[in-house]
């Protein structure tokens, strides 16, 4: 079970704001490599696990995935808090707002809607092991592409922190695959 | 941003987060190194820590889990920052 606790795992405050910017971050909150299929994809694959090392480390890689959602959620959140339709508009997301205002809305950078097609679970360790380890790569990647549009240290700041976790979980996956192959063999 | 903290609590929630990450870190560690006797006992050091660092935050600030809410006479559950 989940149990809420009140706080960030990396505590966000971000003191400018910029609806353009948090667009872009949107992505990491309903986009194709964001945290909600992180932990979807975790939180799903978890069952069909026989090994206990592999259902601990979904389950606990899959539940910090939550709390990087809601870390997403935060710095979307306060980038727009305030903001009116013209603002958005003059930040060129005015689009945006037309359907969301200034909610957070489980979309990519350009709109389109989540869906669980981003990630698998496919009942086999080796194949969802491998797709976990992509994943991660492929969020890092996205957390660089970030960084590359980010000026504001407040939330650099929190981006660099989940970037660095999905190498840890990268890292985390690998072991868990060379064991699981070694048991195999 | 709905609520406030004021700049003592956020600086106790800077370092509750920062043991919680310790022990979160060295916990995913131990899933794929369970035989590892040293990390297991950084791990219950920084678990001591984190949980040390939550109770002197909750003690001072507001609560973070609802366990821990309505100890006075108030439901202060709604009290701190949300997000
Ligand atoms: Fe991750």
């Amino acid at each position: 079970m989940f149990i809420f606790e009140k706080r960030l795992e990396f505590p966000v405050v971000i003191k400018n704001r910029n609806p353009k910017l948090a667009s872009y971050i949107l992505s990491q909150y309903g986009g194709p490599d964001g945290e909600l299929a992180a932990s979807l994809r975790y939180l799903s694959q978890r069952f069909s696990q026989t090994d206990k090392r592999a259902v601990a480390v979904l389950t606990d890689i899959g539940t910090e995935e939550l709390s990087h959602l809601e870390m997403i959620g935060s710095i979307v959140s306060q980038l727009t808090t305030g903001e009116g339709a013209r603002s958005f508009d003059r930040y060129g997301v005015g689009d945006y707002f037309i359907d969301h205002a200034n909610a957070v809305y489980p979309a990519n950078a350009s709109g389109v809607p989540f869906t669980a097609a981003y990630l698998q679970s496919k009942g086999d360790p080796i194949a969802d092991l491998t797709e976990d380890l992509a994943a991660e790569q492929k969020a890092r990647a996205v957390y660089d592409n970030i960084l590359r549009m980010c000026d504001d240290p407040d939330v650099s700041g929190a981006i660099r922190f989940l970037r660095e976790r999905e190498v840890v979980h990268f890292q985390r996956f690998g072991e868990l695959l060379d064991l699981l192959q070694a048991k195999i063999k | 941003m709905v609520g406030n903290i004021t700049p003592q609590c956020a600086r106790l929630m800077q370092q509750l987060a920062a043991a919680d990450f310790f022990a979160t870190d060295m916990k995913l560690y131990l899933d794929t190194h369970p035989d590892d006797t040293k990390a297991l006992e950084i791990y219950r050091e920084a678990v001591k820590q984190a949980k040390a660092a939550k109770h002197a935050f909750e003690a001072s600030c507001y609560p973070l889990c609802a366990e821990s809410a309505g100890e006075g006479c108030s439901w202060n559950w709604l009290n701190g920052l949300w997000m």
